[in-house]
């Protein structure tokens, strides 16, 4: 599979020749040039409003100022963890129960589907935060964040899966049936293993997009990394710096992830071509 | 024995894939189905396991109706090699022999040591049983999917196309290991393919298709090659082209055969007759 889309790369994309390569390194070099620019500048105005102030950023060294930050972490962290743990799986049975022969359970599941993924998890949010509790439905805070990300990320994921699964070569369906599986053992057996592996990498970049989810966690005031963040600024006051700082952990985390997507994914394609 | 009796297939919409088809197969011969694209050749093949069922007629394996019996254990009891082998590739290539009878109940054991003989029944080496499919050559992949086939030791062997994919010397090589084998395991083949080369080399009866399933001619390979039927028979077996119009010349005492366009092809051999080579 991934070989194949390597050689429709190398179809789409013709190589550049020797002035193609030229420009390309041109614009490149230009590029970074006006990118430091702009970071040069930003930070002309920080110096100029004194906020790269030692002072204001070795703060962030002291113990409480991280245990604080570490708190927020970990409620970032479980956060996403229980989300990705119901989602996925969730994800997977409502793929299947999309692509299910029986047409009113295939219906229904792309409605809740479509809905899902449509609606902003905000508004999500809300509802388990304004709408239900006027009904008398209360959740723990941790669970009004929790939930709309799972029903949210589900939905997503739901139409990841499906893709895996169409993916697999149709020839897999019919070789499975040639030797007698029955569907079901086809699915689980056959067509299910291989679906997962082809989207393993974008369930990665989709834990991503759940960790970034989290911090929606501010307006229903779970203590995730975000929420101590703006804590944190409403106390020091420091609003840059602890910003920048909240910044660079998602940034790490987001950025490890994205690492271990791609490992996967190249350790997939070595074995897809024998490696 | 395999039994096509009137057998029809039409797909909705109107396309009539078969129109009405009999034909006999009988056991522990091989018979090829031939035609081109549009003959309904892999369409009858897949009948007989119930990956497609007749529109109308029926279909008798043994004298009974495969519409009577579970597709599923029916397609257990049959093998299948499919062109591009079809082996899974997120298994070894021991657990791909191995899957259709630990499903059937074989303990897995007894399995891996058939899965073993049936390595070497197929000329690969038992090294290869850890490996992905994907880490073999097409040849070895063919190979693994014949072993696979035969894992259940099922009467009825179905090979659509089964060397399509391969290059020219290892289909050769291929053609020659599928003979060997049937000598050695007397299964009812029914094998598919579009060239009629293969089909003459490896089938005991050769069953000529004109689109839409309709029998032009079915007999022995040197039958069909004696007395074609009609016009449509001769260009398809090629009667009409220099290769297989060969006639004999006398070159220092012995006989060559020539073809048309006067290359030699081989020499006659004295000390064999005629009747020897019918047999």
């Amino acid at each position: 599979m991934s070989a194949r889309t390597n050689t429709a790369t190398q179809v789409l994309f013709d190589a550049p020749g020797p002035k193609g390569r030229r420009r390309i390194l041109v614009l490149s070099i230009l590029s970074v040039l006006v990118i430091l620019g702009v970071i040069a500048l930003g930070l002309r105005q920080f110096a100029m409003n004194g906020e790269l102030d030692p002072g204001k950023w070795v703060v962030y060294l002291r113990a409480d100022y991280l245990a604080f930050l570490g708190k927020g972490l970990m409620g970032t962290l479980k956060a996403t963890a229980m989300a990705a743990v119901v989602a996925f799986p969730l994800g997977l049975l409502l793929a299947l129960g999309r692509l299910s022969r029986i047409t009113p359970l295939s219906a229904a599941v792309a409605c809740w589907i479509e809905f899902f993924r449509g609606i902003p998890m905000l508004l999500v949010v809300y509802a388990f935060l304004l709408a239900l509790p006027a009904y008398g439905v209360n959740v723990p805070r941790f669970w009004m964040l929790v939930i709309p990300m799972i029903m949210v990320s589900s939905a997503t994921t739901a139409e990841v899966f499906r893709a895996g699964i169409n993916a697999v070569d149709k020839g897999q369906h019919e070789a499975a049936a040639a030797i007698g599986l029955t569907p079901r053992d086809s699915m689980l057996h056959v067509v299910l293993p291989q679906a997962v592996r082809l989207v393993l990498p974008s369930l990665i970049l989709a834990l991503v997009s759940l960790l970034k989810d989290s911090t929606l966690g501010y307006v229903v005031s779970f203590n995730e990394l975000q929420f101590q963040g703006k804590t944190m600024v409403s106390i020091t006051r420091y609003l840059v710096q602890t910003y920048v700082v909240v910044s660079v952990i998602y940034i790490a985390i987001n950025f490890l992830l994205t690492r271990i997507a791609l490992a996967l994914d190249a350790r997939m394609k070595a074995r897809a071509t024998g490696g | 024995m395999i039994g096509f009796e009137n057998v029809r297939k039409e797909y909705p919409g109107g396309t009539v894939a078969v129109e009405d088809f009999t034909l006999e197969i009988p056991s522990h011969r091989s018979v090829v189905l031939v035609g081109s694209s549009g003959s309904g050749k892999t369409t009858l093949m897949r009948m007989i396991n119930r990956m497609v069922d007749p529109t109308a007629g029926r279909v008798l394996i043994d004298g009974e109706d495969v519409a009577h019996l579970d597709p599923v254990q029916l397609r257990r009891s049959i093998g299948y090699v499919m062109q591009a082998s079809g082996l899974l590739p997120h298994r070894t290539v021991l657990d791909n022999i191995t899957t259709v009878p630990v499903l059937r109940g074989t303990s897995r054991r007894d399995a891996r040591t058939r899965a073993a003989e049936l390595l070497e029944l197929v000329g690969l080496d038992q090294q290869v049983a850890t490996r992905y499919p994907a880490q073999l050559s097409g040849g070895q992949q063919q190979r693994v999917g014949v072993a696979r086939a035969l894992a259940a030791d099922p009467d009825i062997l179905l090979m659509d196309e089964p060397f399509g994919a391969v290059d020219p010397i290892v289909r050769a090589d291929l053609q020659q290991e599928l003979l060997r084998l049937q000598r050695e395991l007397r299964k009812t083949i029914v094998f598919v393919t579009h060239d009629i080369d293969e089909a003459f080399l490896v089938g005991d009866r050769v069953v000529l298709l004109r689109p839409g399933g309709i029998i032009a001619q079915q007999g022995a390979p040197r039958e069909i090659l004696a007395r074609p039927a009609d016009d449509f028979v001769s260009r398809f077996v090629g009667a009409d082209r220099g290769t297989r119009t060969l006639h004999l010349e006398e070159v220092d005492g012995r006989r060559v055969v020539v073809d048309a366009d006067g290359r030699a092809t081989g020499v006659l051999d004295h000390d064999r007759t005629a009747g020897e080579h019918m047999t």
